[in-house]
């Protein structure tokens, strides 16, 4: 069957779909993508982890798949050793490059056991404020390519942004955007998924740092691109690439399922 | 803040995937009719636009209105109005962005397709051009992350302008093209 694609604005970016199915299978993905950024959008007040944001620690009842997506955030941040870190929300917000929904006043970051789980439930341990930007979009992408495959589509892939993931019989060619603005071609995808993070730094004390790692550890600007099984795994893991010292990168990611690209 | 530490943000990168990286055609208009309006009938028409029109245009939707010429498909079915279909072009920092938005009969957008991503070529535009951005700016101004900071890839500031077009494109509909 011929493949169809499509691009439609969807998490804050251009997303292309494309499926062996037909359109009524990209259709499914883009209604995923679109219930995921209701979901887990920081920015919006109405979404359910705002809502977990803004409880005062009891029960929080959520989708399956948001206690889904916490379980894996909570489980990676453990097995990192804290390089990816969710709980982070509190000190984004005091640095202003989150916007404050109000709640108890917000610790700046928390543990991995803050944050309680229980089917169809979340619950927080104390007043942190748990932010998904690094694993959600990624996570979204697997959502969508399960929505395709559910649609009948054997093969296909998402492309939001720089986080994709294809399955089936499909090769699909990469062609990344260096530091420079130029554009290079970095290979072929086959049922994987593929991350990629640009982190610029500038030496400027205007803006607040947006991404906070371990007690005296930056960012190391660059671009991070890694391949994993998954692309909730492959996003969350492109944040640790940028963290992690030189000597322990390589070891580290392959330890979490991960590989640079 | 101490005085030197580095600040730092992570950014979306473009990756584009397919055999076609650097132009992808998503739709023609005929296609984009079929699919937004599945069954309907097109009637076309070309909206031109005054200079007042267009700072009406700019005063509600908060967009310059670039052309005063706008093509416009009337989408009927049965001799009744289902809607329109728009296209327009947005120029991001790395690309063009042809895109079509379908409107309903109600005034309430019925679904937005790209139907042209075309890059240009990025080289000669160097990292510093999006940091002049944050010129003037400091912590204490109030931001908001998806207003600013997102903002800074080529790729989400171009889907940010293709939703400013979409507003545009309702006010054009609600001040021309009523029902």
């Amino acid at each position: 069957m011929d493949v169809v694609r499509r691009m439609r604005p969807a998490l804050g970016t251009f997303v292309e779909a494309g499926a062996s199915a037909g359109l009524p299978a990209l259709d499914t993905a883009f209604a995923s993508l679109a219930l995921a950024q209701e979901r887990w959008s920081f920015q919006d007040p109405g979404s359910e982890l705002s809502r977990i944001n803004g409880s005062d620690g009891g029960w929080v009842p959520v989708h399956g798949d948001t206690v889904r997506l916490l379980r894996l955030a909570r489980g990676l941040m453990l097995a990192s050793g804290g390089y990816f870190d969710f709980t982070v929300g509190g000190a984004q917000v005091r640095r202003g490059s989150l916007p404050d929904h109000g709640g108890l006043p917000a610790l700046e970051r928390g543990t991995a056991h803050d944050v309680e789980l229980r089917a169809g439930a979340v619950r927080l341990q104390r007043p942190v404020r748990l932010v998904l930007d690094g694993i959600a979009k990624g996570f979204a992408v697997d959502l969508a390519c399960r929505a395709m495959r559910r649609a009948g589509a054997a093969s296909g892939w998402i492309n939001a942004g720089g986080d994709i993931r294809v399955f089936g019989d499909i090769e699909l060619p990469l062609a990344l955007r260096g530091e420079d603005g130029g554009i290079r071609p970095h290979g072929v995808l086959r049922n994987a998924a593929f991350a990629s993070s640009q982190v610029a730094a500038m030496r400027d004390d205007s803006f607040p740092a947006d991404i906070i790692g371990p007690a005296g550890l930056a960012p190391q600007p660059g671009v991070w691109s890694v391949l994993a099984r998954s692309a909730w795994r492959a996003d969350a893991l492109t944040k640790v690439a940028a963290i992690a010292p030189g000597e322990t990168r390589g070891p580290l990611l392959a330890r979490l399922g991960g590989q640079l690209a | 803040m101490s005085a030197h530490r580095w600040n730092a943000f992570f950014l979306p990168v473009a990756v584009l995937a397919g055999p076609t990286a650097y132009a992808t055609d998503y739709l023609t208009v005929a296609q984009a009719q079929e699919q937004l309006f599945p069954g309907a009938q097109f009637g076309e028409q070309t909206l031109k636009f005054s200079s007042e029109q267009r700072d009406r245009i700019k005063a509600a939707a908060g967009v310059r209105q670039r052309n005063d010429e706008m093509k416009v498909w009337r989408a009927e079915k049965n001799g009744k109005l289902q809607g329109w279909l728009m296209v327009d072009e947005v120029i991001g920092k790395h690309e063009f962005i042809t895109y079509a938005t379908a409107i309903g009969a109600d005034g309430k957008v019925l679904g937005i397709e790209i139907m042209s991503y075309r890059e240009t070529h990025g080289g000669q535009v160097r990292e510093q051009s999006w940091r002049k951005q944050f010129v003037g700016k400091s912590v204490t101004d109030p931001f908001k992350l998806d207003q600013d900071i997102q903002n800074i890839s080529g790729a989400t500031l171009s889907c940010r302008n293709v939703m400013d077009g979409v507003k545009r494109l309702l006010v054009v509909q609600q001040m021309f093209l009523k029902a």
